[in-house]
């Protein structure tokens, strides 16, 4: 049973939309990565064009981080402060990120650089987790132990423009974490990605930020950069689609959930070459398929107007009528769902508790 | 079974992880032969 998308203009199945982004959401828990940068290759197999995927994708990444902020918010462990100067620097690097995006689609590239942009970041990270991971492995046979200094200080922390950032008890200058947020901020808008896999290593390693306090800030700052990039590309070219955003984020929020009770009972280190060799395989498969498999491209289906239902109809004329408000729509709808997940996941953990406690007590 | 094939079986097995490694290395090394080669062809 095939549905078809009212703006991206394609069928797809909801089943299969459904089963991966749930998959993908199981290994962005495990792993702690966002799935971004897994779930827009895939859309893009599937037969969503890549500009509607990255879009699209990035108002699910939206819904995700929205609801994983709150969760952190509600724990209390956000450093705001940081957080807003990533975010000026993101929001720099979105605009900047979209005028390239215009600039290629204009001159009928636009397919070909996402391509690539995904083909060396996959490959990029693949290896460097293959790497690390293999070398973890044989640490822990030979049973090494390394010895890490408490405090390095290199160039970066002697930049002018110092600020303090109580809550993650730092002293630095404010161009790091604007220079970071540019960099991400400018990755998320061409390849529709949250931009965790530069954000989290970045804050640990290059701004020292206590760990507790990063999966939180990371999430923040994505929520703001999500929200530009699908604001962006809903009044540029009108390409987010909430069928297929719906679906995304049913069961990515699904997934993530799933992955992180995972996290909690299985060790994840050996996991991470896996990951790695999923990431090299998905590079590969891009590579073969914009090089070599030119006439399979152009035989996805595509259909221009067929009988829409209701609420397609409804989209596609909301879309094309009121281009603003229908970005404005989308950004909040991610934004409600997100939220609702966080507090669903919170009522049920609260349940979870009362019931065990309630066991443990009659079993006494 | 013979004292030699013993031997060979047990060199194997020292030589697990690194056939495993020396694997790995070639399968991304290759991915990155098609990735770059893909890209050099391309842009020619």
């Amino acid at each position: 049973m095939d549905v078809f998308l009212p703006i991206a203009q394609v069928f797809i199945n909801p089943v299969e939309i459904l089963l991966i982004s749930a998959i993908v959401g199981v290994l962005s828990g495990l792993f702690g990565v966002g799935g971004g940068f897994l779930m827009t290759p895939f859309l893009i197999f599937m037969g969503v064009p890549p500009a509607y995927a990255v879009a699209n994708e990035a108002n699910n990444i939206l819904a995700t981080s929205v609801s994983g902020s709150t969760t952190h918010w509600l724990k209390n462990t956000l450093d705001y402060k940081m957080g807003l100067m990533i975010v000026i620097g993101g929001t720099i690097g979105t605009v900047l990120g979209i005028f390239t995006f215009t600039y290629f689609k204009d001159i009928g590239k636009i397919d070909t650089v996402i391509s690539l942009a995904y083909m060396y970041i996959l490959a990029i990270i693949g290896t460097l987790m293959l790497v690390e991971s293999l070398g973890e492995i044989d640490k822990a046979k030979k049973n090494i132990v390394e010895k890490k200094k408490l405090h390095v200080h290199y160039w970066i922390h002697g930049l002018p423009f110092r600020m303090r950032f109580p809550k993650s008890k730092l002293y630095e200058s404010i161009f790091t974490p604007i220079v970071i947020g540019l960099i991400v901020g400018f990755i998320a808008a061409i390849m529709g990605i949250g931009g965790a896999f530069i954000l989290v290593p970045a804050m640990i390693y290059i701004i020292k930020m206590p760990t507790k306090l990063v999966p939180g800030t990371s999430l923040f700052v994505t929520i703001f950069v999500s929200v530009i990039v699908t604001f962006l590309h809903s009044i540029n070219y009108g390409s987010i689609d909430l069928m297929l955003v719906l679906m995304l984020v049913v069961g990515s929020i699904v997934g993530v959930q799933v992955g992180q009770k995972l996290g909690e009972q299985i060790d994840s280190s050996g996991l991470k070459a896996l990951l790695a060799i999923l990431l090299l395989i998905v590079g590969i498969v891009i590579a073969y398929d914009t090089f070599f498999a030119e006439e399979v491209k152009n035989g996805v289906t595509s259909v221009s107007s067929p009988d829409l239902n209701f609420f397609s109809k409804f989209i596609k004329e909301f879309s094309e009528d009121m281009p603003f408000f229908y970005g404005l729509f989308s950004i909040l709808f991610a934004i409600i769902l997100g939220i609702g997940a966080a507090f669903i996941r919170r009522s049920i953990s609260k349940f979870r508790e009362k019931y065990f406690k309630k066991t443990v007590k009659q079993s006494k | 079974m013979h004292l030699s094939n013993l031997k060979i079986l047990n060199i194997i097995a020292n030589k697990k992880s690194t056939f495993i490694k020396t694997g790995i290395f070639s399968a991304i090394a290759a991915c990155w032969g098609v990735i770059l080669v893909g890209t050099f062809i391309t842009f020619k």
